[in-house]
């Protein structure tokens, strides 16, 4: 299990994280997330024990994290971190060495996850000659070559197609099943609600959002009604709790107060011919960030 | 974590030796260093009358006996004003005119003749006749016996006996006195020779410090530049990384001057199976006269200790020089800023090596003297000081001492400075970011 417990970061006198505390199970997909500048690469590089916490501690298993444990981490960087003039087998073999493998495993690890990204042509290629999307996949197979207890991936779907996305998405769920952690970091919030079950908001290096994803929308009052058929959007943004009304298609999205407003709405809507969807669901998580990360920046 | 530093230097190492731009580029020295060595024997293969000897015509207008002086004095005159000991000249008795003479040296330039008359306000007149332009070397040398033939000439003319005459002739010794009783003529000669010699000899170390700074510094700008140095050093601790990195600079130096070493060593064997030196007082005719000046002198006996002390002034310099290199990289974001702070190192490694030159011109500058102990300057300047006599072995055992303080403050020091650098990508508020880490123990 991962425990941030307390975890403070200061540079000079700029606070990068104040008082973070989470933990991850085996098997879970964690997502930290934030904005630009909210303090995820700081917390990422004091898991990885790259940097010391000003206060409060990182555990792995219940011991502190350093290069005792860190053969069985693997990360994966937001920027690409390879050295674009070595081969494939030459990149992940360094990656690999250092993780204390030995070069008959990694070779062999290798050529299973080369097929499985369907990229085995690439593997004495130089890694400059590779297109953004199969670099992310190098640098991918180099952060899980080691099979690591804990992966941490910081914008693991960074220049990926949506094909190349469902084929991560399918190695990272694989590699939770297997019971690794799994800490996840993304601006895009679909792929956020699609993994992980606990999920941290990150701002200005506070935590303003944690806990279960579910609980979290379902604590979140406000909701979405998606309703297909002839009405007049007027007369419905008329209704008191009524924030906003949207055309999606063929549909109207109408967003709402809370789950009481839904009454409301529909009947108003149940005068209107040809109705073929009135559907209640739960704000996204992109709304849910978008809103406290707007209520804080208000704050 | 020794596998892994074994791992990372292994690797930095092949990175730079397993290239083709490595082979091409010791392809190129190689030519070079073979081609230098044998110059002569390239030229010579080329064409040109480099061997071929002078023929100097003597046309004696006057009483027969200015042919022998003239031989005499010309013979002098090489052995004083050239380095080398064969003559070059073809002294021969011609007894047709200086008209007759014309008629042979339109066709030939390697002609000189040398018609010498009476003069009643001048003893002798002289016409020389050559087809071109001689150059400086002759133009000096025949003059000068020209000269000196006319002083003898003249003595003779007083009767004086020909024994007489030699002594006249004859050197003068000097009888060489040192009021230091340690000091002799022949180290004294020594030190001479040493100072020309030197700047020669530690030009190679100047070379492989650029070489040293730039591999460093390229290799862990390439790694910060591409992110890659997140995830090595997620794995290995950066004093590990800045070790490797050191060591493999270091060994890649020693191979690439055992490299040099060879293509000399080649170039000197392909001159001698060829039956090079084709012009005398070419680059061999020149060391082994200077090995063998050096030879049976008591700074030959001082090499015992002095090498072994040079080498480890040079050893501590590189280090030093790699941690510098490193440290300044890790505080850059892209290779044009490292380039732009190795540019001082450089220039310290530069001014060491021009007061290396000068010290033989500046004995006794106490400010030499005291440069002699800078760390980086020290490993040239030390051993060009002692070899000139300026500094003993104690000086240069606490310029090795200063230096192991200095490396010693670069890793304490430095290292905080490196934590800190290699995982900063902006340059705003570098410097305070970096005096602040050098403050600090915990990163």
């Amino acid at each position: 299990m991962l425990e941030v417990k307390n975890v403070t970061k200061y540079y000079g006198d700029f606070k990068a994280v104040d008082n973070l505390s989470f933990t991850v199970k085996p098997g879970e997909i964690f997502g930290l997330l934030g904005i630009n500048g909210a303090g995820k690469t700081t917390t990422f590089r004091m898991i990885m024990g790259l940097l010391e916490p000003t206060e409060g501690e990182v555990l792995l298993d219940g011991k502190k994290i350093d290069y005792s444990v860190t053969d069985s981490i693997g990360f994966l960087t937001e920027e690409r971190s390879l050295l674009t003039k070595l081969k494939v087998s030459e990149q992940v073999l360094y990656y690999g060495k250092l993780k204390g493998m030995d070069e008959e495993t990694i070779m062999k690890r290798l050529d299973v996850l080369l097929e499985k990204f369907e990229i085995p042509q690439y593997k004495n290629t130089l890694i400059k000659e590779l297109s953004k999307g199969n670099q992310q996949k190098i640098q991918f197979i180099t952060a899980v070559i080691n099979e690591p207890k804990l992966l941490i991936l910081d914008e693991p779907f960074s220049g990926l197609d949506p094909f190349n996305v469902e084929m991560f998405k399918k190695e990272i769920v694989e590699l939770a099943k297997k019971g690794s952690i799994i800490i996840f970091s993304s601006h895009r919030m679909e792929h956020v609600e699609l993994f992980c079950k606990k999920i941290v908001i990150l701002l200005a290096g506070k935590s303003v959002i944690e806990g279960n994803l579910k609980d979290i929308k379902k604590k979140y009052k406000k909701k979405n009604i998606f309703i297909k058929g002839d009405i007049d959007i007027d007369e419905i943004s008329k209704i008191k709790g009524v924030y906003d009304v949207e055309e999606h298609g063929d549909e109207y999205l109408v967003k709402i107060e809370d789950e009481s407003v839904c009454d409301d709405v529909f009947n108003k809507v149940k005068k209107y011919k040809n109705i073929t969807k009135f559907e209640m669901e739960e704000a996204s998580l992109n709304e849910i960030f978008v809103s406290k990360v707007g209520e804080a920046y208000e704050k | 974590m020794r596998n892994k530093l074994k791992f990372l230097i292994k690797t930095s190492l092949k990175r730079k030796v397993d290239t083709k731009w490595f082979k091409i580029v010791n392809i190129v020295l190689c030519l070079i260093i073979v081609c230098a060595l044998n110059i002569d024997s390239i030229i010579s293969f080329f064409g040109g009358d480099f061997n071929e000897k002078m023929q100097v015509y003597v046309i004696d207008n006057m009483d027969g006996n200015v042919y022998d002086v003239f031989s005499s004095q010309i013979n002098a005159s090489t052995t004083m004003l050239t380095t080398g000991t064969d003559n070059d000249y073809d002294i021969k008795k011609y007894d047709k005119t200086l008209e007759e003479a014309k008629e042979e040296v339109k066709d030939n330039k390697k002609i000189i003749v040398l018609e010498f008359n009476d003069s009643k306000e001048n003893v002798m007149d002289v016409t020389l006749l050559s087809k071109e332009y001689m150059d400086l070397k002759d133009m000096t040398i025949l003059n000068t016996a020209i000269n000196n033939t006319k002083v003898a000439y003249s003595i003779i003319a007083y009767n004086i006996n020909p024994e007489d005459l030699a002594k006249i002739y004859e050197g003068v010794d000097v009888n060489r006195v040192f009021l230091d009783e340690e000091k002799n003529d022949t180290s004294e000669n020594t030190e001479v020779i040493m100072s020309t010699v030197f700047p020669v000899v530690i030009l190679p170390f100047f070379m492989l410090t650029i070489i040293l700074i730039q591999m460093i510094g390229a290799e862990v700008n390439d790694e910060k530049t591409t992110r890659s140095m997140e995830i090595i050093i997620s794995n290995v601790s950066p004093e590990t990384h800045l070790t490797a990195k050191i060591i493999a600079g270091n060994l890649f130096v020693i191979i690439q001057a055992v490299l040099l070493v060879a293509y000399a060593i080649i170039g000197f064997l392909i001159r001698r199976y060829t039956g090079g030196a084709a012009i005398a007082g070419g680059v061999s005719d020149y060391i082994v006269g200077v090995v063998d000046s050096i030879k049976g002198t008591p700074f030959m006996a001082t090499l015992g200790y002095v090498i072994p002390l040079v080498v480890i002034l040079l050893i501590i310099t590189f280090i030093a020089y790699s941690l510098l290199a490193g440290i300044l990289a890790a505080m850059t974001t892209n290779i044009e800023d490292f380039q732009q702070l190795q540019t001082p190192m450089v220039v310290v490694s530069l001014a060491g090596y021009y007061l290396a030159m000068l010290a033989g011109m500046f004995k006794g500058s106490l400010f030499i003297r005291l440069l002699s102990y800078v760390p980086l300057i020290s490993a040239i300047l030390s051993p060009s000081l002692l070899v000139l006599g300026e500094i003993g072995v104690i000086d240069v055992l606490i310029a090795i001492l200063i230096s192991i303080g200095f490396v010693y403050l670069l890793i304490k020091y430095g290292i905080r400075i490196y934590k800190v650098g290699i995982l900063n990508y902006s340059s705003k508020d570098l410097w305070k970011k970096m005096f602040k880490a050098m403050k600090t123990k915990k990163v």
